[in-house]
């Protein structure tokens, strides 16, 4: 985990694209977000880690998908790279590992 | 307009798209988009647009304003590639090219030459180590208009060094005809040939040392210090003693052995820079020109310079010298019992000037050589800038006027995902090229335009290229120049979008055609007005050189240096004899510039105690001065030898007869430094300049005088010439014939004005062809717009007449319009321009329709071009591709 340290809203960002897949760009990440954890993000926060992701390599876009709706305007397409879902896995398994050495205790409302 | 309906505020997208970097804009634009049509179905538009801003301004970060690169770049491929693409859009249309280079360069040379002359002028009296502390002493006389003059007393300088510690060192100067100082004619004392040479002064020893002479041979120190002798030039060194240190060596002047010079030195040339320039320097030591001379206030001939001690205050000793003026002058004048005592004390002031402000702050004070002028530095300067902006228009309205060629390009290179950055370094590359290949052309303008030039401004102009600055400062101002006409071109050019571009629904230029209208109205006003200022001159200079004068300049030879004749009566005699001459008169007073003057106060006799006299030219001359002049009589009667009491007679003009305010001029008494009888009048007849009223003017009898004056009688004077020439050479065997024509002197008095006449019909041909530039890419421009429609009336039946009618009354009606705008100026500037003239001619509006004419008929002909072709065009050449 050294120096590949990933915040909570980039963690969540980079789920939503996973979990996009296809049509993974700015707007639809802030409506996916909003839906999935009842947080009005901004745009511009959405945009921030987008390309901050980018510089880091755990996500790779594209242009694609101009529509009517956009003025005829291109979408920037984010797809997760190897490195990104690697960086996903990572967490999700140190947090496992974490979870498992909580005390069954602390989860069965056990005075401390 | 459809698009407020639905789409968010312009300016704001505009906003967005002018801080974020291109790797965002599009995208996050398009997501501000769609948020937005997707609010428009839910709340009111006003609350939509607020929102929108609202994604517009917090988006305002860091992040998205800084550049980024997203995909690997190679500067050098691209810039490879950009330059070919640019040489490659150059080829393709060589017209185009050629009239954007062309022009750009024209106008560039244009710059660059007055660059050169403006830095010339501005490097006048630079040279000297001591330059901050040389003056020159001129006298000012704020009387009824402020009067400004150089010359001073003989001991002026004298005083000025024994009295004011400030001075360090100060010496005297005559440059202007007087005695040998002037033209003389110079042999060696071992050779009998006599040569014609001019610019001889009077100098000090001291003013080598003021002016830091350099000299070539001989002691800086003591190469004027003796009396009778000369410092000469290294140009005349080397005539008259080529290879040899002439130090020691005598020259004799005007063939008179009384005049013999020995040489104290020899000095470098004066440089081009200078405000003096002499070849001979005569040693003013124990110079006395008539006794009592060197120590009167009587005669002002004198021009002082002086150089101050370091850290002198000029401007204190100007108040200082007022001392020097109450004690010498004012106490001159009350011993004389003169009434301008009291006047001098209060409006007469002696003043210094800084030796570098000679050149270009002289203005109003009177001088030997004319000056240059500060404020046509500024014109200049003003006119350069002006010419490099226009230039930059032009080019700028080329490129865009061209635009719908280049914008399929854009819409494919943005399809292919270039983004604007790149488009916008491609165009400026492309701008940049273009602005060298016409800044090397310029180069080569300026050579070839150079010596044209330098005689147009009476100036020797030459390119630095010694110096380091040249090339550095010649291709920073080519890449400077080319991104700023690029600049709005590449942003123009890169803002299209792909998709109008490609489905071809693009209608640019709508809304710049207003500012490119307004810009060929400006250039055509440029045009017309200098084409009006260039007849109105040439028509002034014809008016002064067809002028009634008074008096006969045709089939008059000038022989100059009769003063070295053993007998002009036998001469003059012998002249009389040939067949072809009419008349002949000799004297050294003529109504030509650079002949002698003599101005002096004059009373009506008996009042000198109680009034202030007139200025009037007193000029000596001989019995047959009226005749042969063609000069009339309206009075009276001619001076005659033969009368003993006529040496105290004096025929007086017109003029002077009004401003001495003579009732019964004949027979009146007029007093000078003697007491004269006026015994004829005669009608004014010009000498001096058209620009000043005609002055008083008496005449006097004397014999003798430097110019012999011949009426030829015929039209034939090459032969009369000839016959002179004949007889001067028997008088004269060793002394070259001199000769000129009158009407020639005449018309160089006015030099300057067939100058002015020939800077502005340059200026009037530039600014047309840079305004024809203009013009043509607007109609180039038109006609493309307009293809199809064109060809759909075409089609339809309509005729090429009016097709081309169609196509050019626009452009006709900003022409008119610009005539409109110019006529009132044109008329303001000229006649503030020929007020200068006491004599001049009338502003006519003939001129004006002669200018307006030519200036619609040079737009038509460059429209036409256009126009016919659009005309001529096969409709089904355009229309085929629907």
């Amino acid at each position: 985990m050294k120096g590949t340290y990933l915040g909570e809203f980039e963690e969540l960002v980079l789920l939503t694209v996973g979990i996009l897949f296809d049509d993974a760009y700015g707007l639809a990440i802030v409506d996916e977000l909003d839906r999935q954890t009842g947080r009005n993000v901004m745009m511009s926060a959405v945009h921030k880690s987008l390309v901050r992701l980018e510089e880091k390599g755990y996500l790779a876009s594209r242009m694609g998908g101009a529509a009517e709706e956009r003025g005829g305007r291109a979408k920037r397409l984010y797809t997760l790279t190897a490195a990104g879902k690697r960086v996903l896995q990572d967490s999700r398994d140190m947090r496992n590992t974490m979870w498992k050495q909580v005390p069954k205790i602390v989860w069965e409302g056990g005075k401390a | 307009m459809k698009q407020s309906v639905n789409t968010p505020p312009r300016w704001a997208e505009r906003f967005f798209r002018w801080y974020c970097n291109d790797y965002l804009a599009e995208a996050a634009l398009g997501d501000f988009i769609e948020l937005y049509q997707r609010r428009l179905a839910r709340m009111s538009k006003q609350r939509a647009d607020l929102l929108f801003v609202w994604n517009v301004m917090t988006f305002l970060q860091p992040f998205a304003i800084r550049k980024r690169s997203v995909t690997p770049t190679y500067p050098i491929a691209m810039l490879q590639n950009n330059i070919k693409i640019a040489w490659r859009s150059m080829l393709r249309q060589k017209m185009y090219t050629a009239i954007k280079i062309g022009g750009f360069a024209l106008g560039l040379a244009t710059c660059m030459i007055i660059a050169l002359y403006v830095r010339h002028e501005l490097t006048y009296d630079q040279h000297y180590a001591a330059k901050d502390r040389i003056y020159r002493l001129y006298n000012e006389y704020r009387g009824d208009k402020l009067e400004a003059w150089t010359s001073f007393p003989a001991s002026a300088a004298k005083i000025l060094k024994s009295d004011y510690p400030e001075v360090e060192q100060s010496g005297r100067l005559i440059p202007y005809e007087w005695y040998d100082a002037g033209k003389n004619l110079v042999r060696r004392d071992d050779q009998t040939e006599n040569t014609y040479e001019e610019g001889f002064a009077y100098a000090d020893q001291s003013l080598l040392d003021i002016l830091e002479v350099p000299m070539v041979y001989g002691n800086a120190m003591h190469a004027l210090d003796k009396p009778n002798t000369l410092v000469i030039s290294r140009k005349m060194s080397d005539k008259y003693f080529p290879g040899e240190d002439p130090t020691g060596r005598t020259l004799i002047l005007d063939d008179d052995p009384k005049k013999a010079y020995s040489i104290g030195g020899v000095m470098e040339n004066f440089p081009a820079t200078s405000h003096l320039e002499f070849d001979f320097l005569i040693s003013l030591a124990e110079v006395e020109f008539w006794p009592g001379e060197q120590d009167s206030w009587c005669c002002w001939n004198y021009n002082v310079y002086t150089r101050l001690k370091p850290g002198a205050d000029a401007k204190a000793l100007e108040e200082k010298l007022l001392t020097m003026r109450d004690t010498h002058y004012v106490r001159y004048l009350e011993e004389q019992n003169d009434q301008s005592a009291s006047d001098v004390r209060k409006n007469h002031l002696f003043r210094m000037q800084a030796i570098t402000d000679i050149q270009l702050h002289s203005t109003g004070v009177y001088d030997i050589v004319p000056r240059g002028d500060i404020r046509y530095i500024w014109l200049f300067s003003a006119i350069a800038c002006f010419i490099l902006l226009l230039a930059c228009i032009n080019f700028i309205n080329l490129s865009t006027a061209r635009s719908a060629n280049r914008a399929k390009e854009v819409g494919l290179r943005k399809v292919v995902g270039s983004l604007r950055g790149y488009l916008v370094r491609q165009f400026l590359t492309e701008s940049i090229l273009y602005s060298i290949v016409s800044f090397i052309l310029a180069v080569g303008m300026v050579l070839l335009a150079l010596p044209y030039f330098s005689l147009l401004a009476g100036k020797a102009l030459t390119v630095p290229w010694t110096a380091w600055w040249l090339v550095p400062v010649l291709l920073g101002s080519a890449l400077l120049v080319g991104v700023i006409a690029g600049l709005y071109p590449s942003f123009y050019l890169s803002s299209f979008r792909p998709i109008e571009v490609l489905k071809g629904t693009l209608r640019q230029g709508a809304r710049s055609s207003g500012l490119r209208s307004a810009m060929v109205v400006f250039q055509f006003t440029t045009s017309i007005v200098l084409i009006i200022g260039t007849f109105i001159i040439y028509r002034q200079m014809s008016f002064i050189l067809n002028a009634r004068l008074g008096f006969d300049k045709e089939h008059m030879v000038m022989i100059h240096g009769a003063n070295t004749l053993k007998d002009q009566k036998v001469f003059k005699d012998e002249l009389l004899r040939l067949s072809a001459v009419k008349g002949v008169t000799t004297t050294s007073y003529l109504p030509i510039r650079g002949t002698m003057r003599d101005n002096n106060g004059f009373w009506v006799d008996g009042k000198q105690k109680t009034e202030k006299s007139i200025g009037a030219q007193n000029w000596t001359v001989d019995e047959d001065y009226l005749s042969t002049m063609g000069i009339k009589l309206v009075a009276g009667r001619n001076l005659d030898p033969k009368i003993a009491s006529d040496s105290q007679a004096v025929v007086i003009n017109q003029a002077m007869v009004k401003a001495l305010n003579l009732k019964e001029p004949l027979g009146a008494h007029v007093a000078s430094w003697a007491r004269f009888t006026v015994v004829g009048v005669v009608e004014d007849f010009h000498f001096e300049s058209m620009k000043e009223k005609i002055g008083p003017l008496c005449l006097r009898l004397n014999k003798g005088g430097a110019i012999m004056m011949v009426k030829v009688n015929s039209d034939d004077m090459q032969g009369a010439v000839h016959a002179i020439t004949k007889t001067w050479n028997r008088f004269m065997p060793n002394q070259p014939f001199r000769y000129t024509f009158m009407d020639e002197s005449y018309a160089r008095m006015y030099d300057d004005v067939q100058r002015t006449g020939n800077i502005f019909a340059t200026f009037a041909i530039l600014a047309i062809i840079v305004a024809c530039l203009g013009l043509f890419a607007l109609s180039a421009f038109m006609a493309e717009q307009r293809t199809k429609e064109i060809s759909i009336r075409l089609v339809l039946g309509a005729s090429i007449n009016s097709i081309f009618r169609l196509l050019t009354q626009n452009f006709l009606k900003l022409v008119g319009l610009s005539f409109v705008l110019a006529a009132p100026l044109a008329w303001y500037l000229m006649s503030a321009w020929l007020a200068d003239y006491a004599y001049r001619t009338e502003l006519s509006w003939d001129v004006f329709v002669l200018s307006g004419g030519i200036a619609v008929l040079i737009a038509l002909f460059t429209v036409s071009f256009q126009s016919l072709r659009a005309a001529l065009a096969n409709p089904a050449q355009s229309l085929r591709s629907e």
